[in-house]
């Protein structure tokens, strides 16, 4: 695989008197479709923001293909390969959905500065906008502003947006929250089908056991700020710490899989 | 010696006047999280309905200071229950320019009831005269003043921290939502909140009667921008930070006043530049 | 696309008119009418920061003064030539929108507001305690409108207020188009992007606080601008234009005309300039009736002129839906 996409190094962050992260050591391979799981309260979404760049580092290091990006600030993370999707909705919400999505592909083109030039003459780019709402399945939406679509759409629109930047290495926190059985399933296909690709690795933060294993062919499991287990499904699955920390009904959920 | 003494006992009572404005703003900013423009117009009304009592009324002071807020008051409670609460969700733009046209509607109408000329307020004679400072005189109301104020703070203290109505307003406007789903009525605290907060205001310009010496349509405007910058100095929202600012400003623009007076009024213009360009969120702001 | 050809035809029936004007009415329509086309160029210019971008600016007229106050000086010690004088207060609207810019758009919200405020205040303290230089509060006086002499030797007299006027026709229209290319533009798109959701342009990839930066110094310029032609139109500059009344006119201009198109800020301007002109003939206590229309505005009709009437239109012209 050569050179890890992503590593850390002894990352840490507390807020108050509560650890969040405590020297976490972590690296990420191109391609790997990786979940990140773990309690309440694990740290799941806080490692999530240190990486991205929304928050920033109390201590430790963070390499992204061999540069030092500690300190970088977010857009510049973005421009080197690094995104996110947002927990909650986080779109544009009177601009249309192809213009949620033009904003990043124009950004990443270095057109966004032109302040003369008609946004209808860059036909290139707004293919490439138009390849992605196609990825995504919101083609047909391309005019309706992001108010008016529904739930499952903007969830949709959310993980369209965060792929317009092209990333490298792609943060997913949440994605198939309050979604209905179908639209998770047409998410999850789209995620695979982008994956397969090779141009995009996923790291996925899920709740969800079904997304988990169907999807990930690496787990990290959090438990408040450190890695409590790092494995393949299988060797997740079979991991006491594991059970000890998912006692009760995720526990059932978890050796469901056994039969897969 | 003389000197800085008076300018230092000059400063601290126009700064409680301040002070006192502020006072209302940050409160009303702190839980309802509205920065309401019109407050300068509420301190106006308060001096301008004090006096009225006082004059046509010909009642005594304290009977125009008790009565003359409580007039302004009534208008406070229409600004909030059918305008403002209705704008809490939308952008702060709106909310602004709402304040604004307040001003605009309260500083023309004080024209036209009272005339667009600068009335005089008979004088006091409580507690009227000056007293000997150091060698030069120093007028008893601005002391009198001056001891209000800290007065006012001490009061706007215990009603917030040892009251069970000021934990209500302290958990109110920390979350809305969740005081709400605990039973409390939201909306007729935030209007009891403005309203309080307008009475406060409303005093200080029923006390500067006898201070300024000349009411004017304008003396609204003027003390709005000086209660904004003492507001953001000390952290929006923060009344501990607001009496601070207070203080500072007051004795500083009598600095400025007496040996600078060419930078009059960008001195205190310059110290909030110079404050937030340090601590952003002001002195005694919460980080966001 | 016809959306586009009517805005087309629109702006140019009123380009027409707006040329008419000299020959069809007298002194004071053309007085009045330039006086609108200066706050529109003011207006449109602050509306890039406000409607598009979401960014509400008390010191604008700071911006304004410099302007005016830059082409004053200029005219006085160095030349008269209107054009490099507009240059000249131009760029000295830039200089001070860049200074203020960077100081005060790390901030968000009411602090952007409340150091804006600030700095036009310290602006308009300055114009006012400087009696040397900008003459206090008399203002500047003394400045002239000399022809506009052009390559090729042509030499156009802008003395009279008819002449004047396609002086400021001229930077109106070229205003109104840059403003208008800018909306258009994918920077346009980026910031209203910004407006929409700051913190999502970030993770998009756009440089955010740049950009603020960006369209405030380009607002700035538009208010330089507008208050030069102000100079040469009064032949004065005075420190009031950065008092922050001031600065809440293109504000309160906007709104009354809607945020959210080009137009907005343009139909707002003219109505307020009318309304000040004609309701001031009775009463002096005009501004209690523009209150109480701001009221009605926000309470009920947020998209201002403009918006309320466009949606109106949508409705009437709508397929016999429900």
């Amino acid at each position: 695989m050569g050179e890890p996409l992503l590593t850390t190094q002894k990352l840490s962050n507390h807020f108050g008197k509560v650890c969040t992260a405590l020297d976490l050591d972590l690296s990420f391979e191109r391609g790997v479709l990786t979940s990140i799981i773990g309690p309440n309260g694990a740290g799941k979404s806080t490692l999530i923001n240190l990486l991205t760049g929304h928050l920033p580092v109390q201590a430790g290091k963070i390499r992204f293909q061999g540069r030092d990006i500690t300190r970088l600030p977010i857009h510049k993370r973005v421009r080197m390969g690094i995104c996110r999707s947002f927990q909650i909705v986080n779109v544009f919400p009177e601009l249309t959905v192809a213009q949620n999505v033009m904003i990043p592909v124009l950004a990443r083109a270095g057109r966004s500065w032109r302040p003369i030039r008609s946004l209808s003459r860059e036909t290139a780019l707004m293919q490439e906008t138009e390849a992605i709402l196609e990825k995504v399945a919101l083609l047909p939406e391309r005019d309706t502003p992001a108010t008016a679509l529904s739930h499952g759409d903007l969830r949709l629109l959310e993980v369209g947006v965060a792929l317009a930047a092209a990333p490298t290495l792609l943060f997913l926190d949440e994605p198939t929250a309050g979604m209905n059985p179908v639209e998770r399933v047409r998410l999850l296909d789209n995620i695979r089908q982008i994956a397969r690709e090779g141009r995009t690795t996923f790291v996925v933060v899920e709740h969800d056991m079904d997304v988990v294993f169907s999807l990930s062919e690496r787990i990290i499991v959090l438990h408040r700020g450190e890695i409590l287990c790092d494995g393949t499904p299988g060797q997740v699955r079979a991991d006491a710490k594991v059970r000890e920390v998912y006692l009760g009904d995720d526990v059932s959920d978890l050796f469901r899989y056994r039969e897969e | 010696m003389q000197s800085y003494v008076h300018v230092i006992l000059a400063g601290l009572s126009s700064g409680m006047f301040i002070w006192l404005v502020a006072s209302g703003l940050t409160l009303i900013f702190g839980v309802l999280g509205v920065l309401n423009f019109a407050h300068g117009s509420f301190y106006m009304l308060g001096a301008y309905c004090s006096f009225t009592v006082l004059k046509y009324l010909g009642a005594g002071y304290w009977a125009g200071l008790l009565l003359g807020p409580l007039a302004v008051c009534a208008a406070g409670f229409v600004v909030e229950r059918f305008f403002l609460r209705h704008v809490y969700r939308i952008a702060l733009p709106y909310q602004l320019l709402l304040t604004f046209a307040f001003v605009l509607i309260f500083d023309n109408l004080v024209k036209i009831v009272w005339g667009g000329g600068a009335l005089s307020p008979p004088s006091l004679s409580f507690l009227g005269g000056s007293v000997p400072i150091l060698g030069r005189n120093f007028p008893v109301y601005n002391l009198f003043i001056i001891a209000v104020g800290p007065a006012v703070a001490l009061l706007l203290w215990a009603l917030l921290e040892k009251t069970w109505y000021g934990r209500i307003i302290r958990a109110a406007s920390s979350d809305r939502e969740m005081a709400a789903s605990l039973g409390v009525r939201v909306p007729a605290l935030f209007t009891g909140v403005f309203v309080f907060g307008t009475w406060l205001g409303a005093l200080g310009g029923g006390l500067s009667v006898p201070y300024v010496g000349l009411l004017t349509p304008g003396m609204g405007e003027t003390i709005i921008i000086e209660a904004f910058i003492v507001a953001v100095i000390g952290g929006l929202g923060s009344l501990k930070g607001a009496f601070v600012g207070a203080l500072v400003i007051g004795v500083l623009s009598a600095f400025g006043t007496r040996f600078f007076p060419a930078f009059d009024m960008a001195l205190t213009f310059i110290l909030m530049g110079g404050v937030l360009l340090w601590r952003p969120q002001g002195l005694f702001g919460a980080t966001r | 696309m016809k959306a586009q050809t009517r805005n087309a035809v629109a702006a140019a029936v009123v380009l027409l008119a707006l040329c008419a004007v000299p020959f069809l009415s007298g002194k004071f329509a053309i007085y009045l009418t330039m006086r609108i086309m200066l706050l529109g160029i003011f207006a449109v210019g602050y509306n890039l920061l406000l409607g598009q971008t979401g960014l509400l600016s008390f010191g604008h007229g700071a911006f304004y003064a410099a302007g005016a106050y830059g082409l004053g000086l200029f005219g006085v010690h160095v030349s008269t030539h209107p054009l490099l004088g507009v240059a000249a207060g131009v760029a000295a609207a830039v200089l001070l929108a860049l200074l203020v810019g960077t100081l005060c758009v790390r901030h968000t919200e009411i602090y952007f507001a409340m150091l804006t405020l600030a700095c036009g205040m310290m602006a308009f303290s300055f114009f006012w305690n400087a009696r040397e230089i900008t003459g206090g509060d008399d203002g500047l006086i003394g400045i002239v409108r000399a022809p506009v002499s052009l390559f090729g030797g042509i030499r156009m007299p802008i003395g009279k207020d008819e002449q004047f006027y396609f002086f400021v026709l001229f930077f109106f229209a070229l205003s109104v188009w840059v403003a208008h290319r800018i909306r258009h533009s994918p920077f346009g798109l980026a910031l209203a992007g910004i407006r929409e959701n700051a913190r999502r342009s970030e993770f998009a990839g756009v440089p955010v606080r740049r950009y603020r930066l960006a369209v405030f110094v380009l607002s700035g310029a538009f208010a330089g601008l507008a208050g030069s032609l102000e100079a040469l139109l009064e032949s004065n500059a005075r420190p009031f234009m950065a008092h922050w009344t001031h600065s809440a006119e293109p504000i309160l201009v906007s709104l009354l005309g809607g945020l959210s198109s080009l137009a907005g800020p343009l139909v707002g301007s003219a109505i307020f300039v009318a309304m000040r002109e004609i309701i001031q003939r009775f009463t002096e206590n005009w501004m209690l009736g523009f209150g109480v229309v701001l009221l009605v505005i926000i309470m009920g009709f947020r998209g201002g002129v403009v918006g309320t009437l466009s949606a109106l239109f949508r409705k009437a012209t709508a397929p016999g839906e429900g």
